[in-house]
């Protein structure tokens, strides 16, 4: 009999919550929906651009970060020409391909997949929205060309990594470096050459040790591992530790501040994202000007002449680089004229930076000689 | 006669409570983040069912935890916890990829049972170490197939990346990352999708959606379990071992022989789990093949209470949410955290909400039973 009266108790409370939130519902839906036709109305004449980001999503202070503040810049400076609007994928990023096609579907104009995961995705929808134009950041689809629907959007990761490389065994005291590496692939690891490439280019007797952090997209929002490794290689006798981690890269930084040593950033400038008692300890960044890459191809887009095919940006196009800013000027001032001539030479073809590990060792042998 | 229509009442009356229940713990939810919950409820549905390609899309995400959910019920069944569904499923998957791009030039009707055997075959041998072990020395089946779990994740890896890594992918000079997969399956590998077929019945399927025929298998499947179960005396030594294993040895049934066998057989299911995926969507085995559905079925099986039709039911809600989930998130811009919030508040509340009707449902019943036998002085059947 308890039993049942409290199920009934408990009946009309629910009904009587029910109904509360019912009542507050119905004093917001007017003004979402007015929200809602005005957007509509406008959507008429504005370009639609839409972005998907890759795992760490939003706030990884990196990678997503830095594709997000080239869509906002590309926002306020063609405030009347175009909207935006970005999504974020589930856990395991498998519904990739069904918000490109939902954007594709709600008559988006221009739809950027950020990551190289999106490669397969964005092929398949590409062919069914012949008329929606697609970017991929640093993925690479065959047999593009200018008419194609999509753009490729590649960088020369491992030109800025020589930089900061060479940057790192400069100031290094110890003769010992580290570098940190999200998820084991093939782009991370040309980050990891480059830098090593810069490394034995400055002193070929340096000692450079290299972890991953995982082997799933996991390991791009791992700061806790991240960390852990940082703390592991400073131990070992590294006094400036490079990542490319994405999100994990914040539990290097830490680390690189609890030790007191160095850690070089990744992808946006760092030293302007992090906390400002992190800052004296952030070396530089190798920026990748996925910002730059974003903006450029929206303002195609909007100025009419969007490109289809492949677009690569190097030290030479300032796609990637290292960063100079006001934290970290006194810094690097010493060494800065080196990284600057060195520079020139990649730019010139004078130093041809290794861009994987089979390369590298070629790379290293002729440093030998 | 009165309190059994009381009770059929009650059974039918616990999903729907529990639904109510989840919506109104959603509101909060969505509340807090400023949005309105009768629009976010009324796109889920409206987006989940009045498209068709959200249907046939909601019966594709059901199909992987249809498998997953059964091959979980099997092990609860006999009283063990097979949480290695998940490690089971990805050994099935690429024993299956490996079978379908490593043989070239058989035909179709040759291949692709072939490469679906070599799924269910790559479940089975993964949950063959934990039941050894188990029954063999009597370790803990729950800590070795967790364990088993991290080593497929590490070993798939591994045979992805590097042993069997498709280096014909192109870059652009160099530039730029190729997928870490293995090589594409030919077409006499890949699971018809149901368009064809469907098309019969005038209805006609958009082309990016990949219900294939291992739903209408999965259904089968769930049949083919509840026969066993219910209609064969190995599927009554399973259930004797899961209710009382020293009985059951009393009655002469040996649990070590149901053990083994019984999960040999969740093995082998679970090892069915990712082929839908693989062999309809993917065409490929990679670094981001789908993860969790060995863990979420272990949601499947409960909310179902192991039984195969309240398991096919209940995969499909899950398919439902997660339909739902990326209509709110491109329509009303609701974000990825809070669906995942919404999805867990649901399946809590359900399993909560049976869990306390059945319970309650027991009591009646046995009052009942008391009354009767009372009465009748008879025992009740």
């Amino acid at each position: 009999m308890k039993a049942r009266k409290i199920l009934a108790a408990s009946l009309v409370l629910l009904l009587i919550m029910a109904m509360l939130a019912g009542c507050s519902n119905q004093s917001n839906q007017p003004q979402e929906q007015q929200n809602q036709g005005a957007q509509e109305s406008q959507s008429g004449e504005k370009l639609k651009i839409g972005l998907v980001f890759d795992v760490g999503g939003r706030g990884d202070l990196s990678f997503n970060d830095s594709a997000y503040a080239g869509l906002e810049r590309a926002a306020k400076d063609f405030a009347d020409k175009i909207e935006v609007d970005y999504k974020e994928p589930s856990e395991g990023g498998q519904d990739r391909e069904q918000l490109l096609r939902l954007l594709a579907e709600n008559g988006f104009d221009l739809i950027f997949g950020v990551g190289f995961l999106f490669t397969e995705h964005i092929q398949k929808v590409a062919q069914e929205f012949p008329d929606v134009k697609f970017a991929l950041i640093d993925g690479a689809i065959d047999g593009l060309d200018e008419n194609s629907n999509i753009a490729c959007l590649l960088f020369k990761e491992h030109e800025g990594s020589f930089l900061v490389g060479a940057a790192a065994a400069m100031k290094s005291k110890t003769g010992k470096i580290g570098f940190v590496g999200g998820m084991k692939t093939p782009i991370i690891e040309r980050f990891e050459v480059g830098y090593m490439a810069g490394a034995k280019y400055i002193d070929p007797k340096i000692t450079v040790y290299s972890d991953y952090i995982g082997t799933t997209g996991d390991a791009f929002k791992d700061p806790v591992t991240g960390k852990e490794l940082a703390l592991k290689q400073f131990k070992a006798g590294a006094d400036v530790v490079y990542h490319a981690s994405g999100a994990s890269g914040v539990g290097v930084i830490e680390a690189a501040t609890l030790e007191k040593k160095f850690a070089i950033g990744v992808d946006s400038d760092q030293s302007l994202t992090v906390d400002p008692s992190q800052r004296p300890y952030i070396l530089t960044s190798m920026v990748k000007a996925v910002d730059v890459a974003v903006y450029e191809t929206i303002k195609s887009l909007v100025e009419g002449n969007f490109k289809g095919g492949y677009r690569i940006f190097g030290l030479a196009e300032n796609g990637v680089g290292y960063a100079v800013n006001d934290y970290n000027k006194d810094m690097i001032s010493d060494i800065q004229p080196k990284l600057e001539e060195l520079k020139q030479k990649i730019i010139n073809g004078e130093i041809k930076v290794p861009m994987d590990k089979k390369e590298y060792e070629e790379f290293e042998k002729s440093l030998n000689k | 006669m009165k309190k059994r229509y009381y009770i059929v009442m009650l059974r039918i009356l616990a999903p729907v409570l529990a639904i109510v229940l989840s919506a109104l713990i959603s509101s909060a939810v969505i509340l807090a983040i400023g949005k309105s919950p009768l629009q976010v409820f009324y796109t889920i549905f409206k987006f989940s069912l009045s498209r068709l390609d959200s249907i046939a899309i909601i019966l594709y995400n059901a199909t992987p935890l249809i498998f997953s959910g059964l091959a979980v019920s099997i092990g609860f069944r006999m009283g063990l916890f097979n949480i290695g569904v998940e490690g089971q499923y990805l050994i099935g998957a690429f024993f299956a990829a490996l079978a379908g791009f490593a043989i070239k030039g058989l035909p179709v009707f040759v291949h692709l049972p072939l490469v679906i055997l070599c799924g269910a075959l790559g479940g089975m041998l993964w949950s063959f170490i934990p039941i050894y072990l188990k029954v063999k020395r009597g370790v803990h089946e729950v800590i070795s197939t967790i364990m088993l779990n991290y080593i497929s994740y590490s070993l798939i890896h591994y045979l992805i990346a590097d042993v069997f890594l498709d280096r014909s992918q192109k870059l652009v000079e160099g530039l730029g990352g190729i997928l870490t997969r293995t090589p594409k399956l030919p077409p006499s590998a890949l699971m018809p999708k149901l368009h064809v077929f469907l098309g019969l019945f005038g209805i006609q399927l958009p082309r990016h959606v990949y219900l294939n025929w291992f739903f209408p298998l999965g259904l089968l499947m769930a049949y083919l379990i509840y026969y066993l179960l219910m209609h064969t005396p190995f599927g009554f030594e399973i259930r004797s071992v899961g209710q009382n294993p020293e009985a059951a040895r009393t009655a002469g049934i040996k649990p070590e022989r149901v053990y083994m066998a019984g999960f040999l057989l969740s093995g082998a299911v679970a090892g069915l789990v990712g082929l839908s995926d693989l062999l309809s969507y993917f065409g490929y085995m990679d670094l981001d093949f789908p993860r969790n559905y060995g863990f979420d079925g272990i949601a499947v099986a409960l909310i179902g209470q192991n039984n195969p039709l309240g398991i096919v039911l209940s995969a499909i809600l899950f398919g439902f949410l997660k339909r739902g989930a990326e209509g709110i998130q491109t329509q009303l811009n609701v974000p990825m955290d809070t669906i995942v919030i919404l999805q867990a508040v649901m399946i809590m509340s359900i399993v909560v909400i049976t869990k306390v009707m059945n319970d309650y449902i027991k009591r009646l019943e046995r009052k009942e039973s008391v009354i009767c036998s009372s009465q009748n002085s008879s025992l009740p059947a």
